[in-house]
């Protein structure tokens, strides 16, 4: 409000600064009822997320007063560290294939699922692409370390009983093969989440559009590329979106199945982070990785929301 | 919910394009052609769990004669084995996701309900506050909760995970909830506001209720970020009783590796509990799932 000089305006000013604290006391209830998550928050999201930025800038190990170092982390990080950029360079590859198989092939499954000429059959695909989702994911996981193993497992049993024996490898353990093991785990790739977020996209296109489509000739891809794919670009805007996210950090798979090795050849930023911390006991180090980290997503993000914006459709 | 496209499932395809007629006769190969492709995408997908099923049963000595062929007799004591372990593991993930959900749903809905029905100077402000948090990533916060978490001395208890837990879920449900909050009709409030009733009894006796299938949306969730939390866990808990099913799975598989039956065994154990669940709140899931992506 303005500073009046007027004492008539100041008289105004003052009631008005009494209503804003009564209106308060009133919605007292609001505030209180805020105020558990509020507290959670504060101390299990926000405190956690600032320190991590802070202690970026220190050099220490837990239980060891810190040094500081300033932004000497981050210069290392990008310098000397030959891991690092290894790791940004695998996240990068991971990225487009994740971004494939979510996106891409998503799209094409829905738009088979879309498709299908009965209700029923339908519906029924629809509940089996979503029930490998409800399967804790560490068993897929753990399944395909298993399939990979060199002397019982499946794959190498498969190649073997087929003639091309040499071909047969150590999948997780060969510097050569381990990260397209990794990333090429859970074939054939398709995921129920990303795929039924499409599908509902191409469910609401309305019929009229569809019909009109249709009288118009188009069938079949020519129909997908110029009439459904633009219609569903803020479906595969959110699936990008997410997939980013999701793809710039997540290495619990990588934890699971190598911990980053054979010599760095799945190194991801998030394993990396880890081995730092709790590994090498390097914690303003991790953190400053923790912050690299956050601020590539941030980018990326940001990034595939405007492109998909400005994306001709 | 979505519905299903009537028209493609009753109109005739690019053979027949005279109007009127929408019975078939001829088979529509490319209908066909789309139930194979989908049929034999499913079945890949199956198949490792397959294979699994197919191991669970065998002995070793079953195992090397022929390791993926089904061979009888079954050995249903893999199972009896594996339960014996993996049974600590699932009680502790019940316990654990329980409450969480417990706390995430009272605490969303009762911010949500505070940031879309209650008027308070400031409300906006704090909505955005926690909205922003939705960009900060779990890599920034790792290595800082962990330090917390152990300066709190809660490393080796569920606390260590039920509590942050709970934070984290609180951003999701309270974006989704207050959205619905905002949908219910104002009158409803000032109406009961006018009988005397307080914001405490409205939420309770009446925004809560209504609000059933999106807390069940925001439970579903929640349960399935527990139950799937694999680095977290491993971190704070290093006592074999209190471990919880995922990273349970995971130490269960390297002790045991080379009895494969019992660990398929195991692997297959761990994966009923939330089939269970999916089987009674199928709709909630897929509900979830998408509606939980879609809101972030």
């Amino acid at each position: 409000m303005t500073m009046g000089l007027n004492r008539r305006a100041l008289g105004l000013q003052k009631r008005k600064k009494t209503g804003l604290w009564r209106s308060a006391w009133r919605a007292r209830t609001g505030y209180l009822m805020v105020l558990p998550t509020l507290l959670f928050l504060l101390i299990f999201q926000y405190y956690p997320a600032i320190s991590g930025l802070y202690r970026s800038l220190f050099n220490w190990s837990a239980g060891l007063p810190g040094r500081f170092v300033g932004l000497g982390n981050f210069v290392e990080l990008f310098t000397t560290d030959r891991v690092f950029v290894r790791s940004l360079r695998n996240m990068g590859l991971m990225l487009i294939w994740y971004l494939f198989i979510w996106v891409v092939l998503s799209v094409l499954v829905a738009v088979l699922v879309h498709r299908l000429r009965r209700a029923e059959v339908q519906y029924t695909f629809r509940l089996f692409l979503i029930l490998p989702v409800i399967i804790p994911g560490i068993v897929p996981i753990l399944l395909w370390m298993f399939i990979y193993d060199p002397t019982i497992g499946p794959l190498n049993a498969l190649l073997q009983g087929i003639g091309l024996e040499s071909w047969t490898r150590a999948w997780l353990a060969d510097p050569r093969t381990a990260l397209y093991a990794v990333m090429l785990r859970n074939f054939p790739w398709i995921d129920g989440v990303s795929i039924l977020i499409i599908l509902a996209g191409l469910q609401a296109i309305p019929e009229e559009i569809i019909e009109s489509a249709r009288l118009d000739g188009a069938e079949g891809w020519r129909r997908l590329w110029y009439m459904e794919l633009p219609l569903i670009t803020g479906q595969i805007k959110l699936v990008s979106v997410l997939t980013v996210m999701w793809g710039v950090q997540e290495f619990a798979p990588i934890w699971a199945m190598t911990q980053g090795g054979p010599i760095d050849a799945t190194q991801v930023p998030g394993m990396w982070m880890y081995s730092n911390a709790f590994r090498l006991g390097r914690m303003g180090y991790a953190s400053a990785i923790g912050v690299v980290m956050f601020i590539i997503t941030l980018v990326a993000t940001v990034t595939n929301m405007r492109y998909i914006k400005t994306n001709p459709s | 919910m979505t519905q299903v496209p009537k028209n493609t499932a009753r109109l005739p395809s690019m053979g027949q394009k005279q109007a009127g007629i929408t019975r078939r006769r001829r088979t529509d190969w490319a209908d066909v052609a789309r139930i194979l492709g989908l049929g034999l995408l499913c079945f890949l997908t199956v198949v490792p769990l397959i294979l699994a099923l197919i191991v669970s049963f065998k002995s070793p000595s079953q195992f090397s004669r022929a390791p993926f062929v089904p061979a009888l007799p079954l050995r249903w004591e893999n199972y009896a084995f594996a339960w014996s372990i993996v049974r600590q593991f699932m009680v502790n993930t019940l316990f654990v996701s329980a409450v969480t959900v417990f706390g995430v749903v009272i605490l969303g809905s009762l911010a949500g309900y505070s940031f879309a029905v209650i008027e308070y100077p400031g409300r906006t402000f704090l909505f955005y506050a926690v909205l922003a948090l939705m960009m900060v990533p779990a890599s920034l916060t790792l290595v800082p909760s962990f330090v917390l978490v152990k300066e709190l001395g809660l490393i080796n208890t569920h606390w260590a995970l039920i509590l942050p837990w709970i934070s984290g879920g609180q951003i999701l449900a309270i974006l989704i909830l207050r959205a619905f909050f905002e949908g219910l009709p104002r009158e409803l409030f000032d109406a009961c506001r006018i009988d005397g009733a307080s914001d405490w009894q409205i939420y309770w006796r009446i925004a809560l209720p209504l609000t059933k299938p999106m807390l069940g949306v925001v439970a579903v969730l929640s349960i399935l970020s527990t139950w799937n939390n694999l680095i977290w866990p491993a971190l704070t808990i290093t006592e074999r009783r209190l471990y919880l099913l995922t990273p349970g799975l995971y130490l269960y598989m390297q002790t045991y590796y080379t009895s494969y039956g019992r660990v398929m065994a195991g692997l297959l154990l761990g994966s009923v509990p939330l089939l269970i669940l999916f089987l009674f709140t199928s709709k909630l899931f897929v509900q979830g799932l998408t509606s939980g992506a879609l809101k972030a």
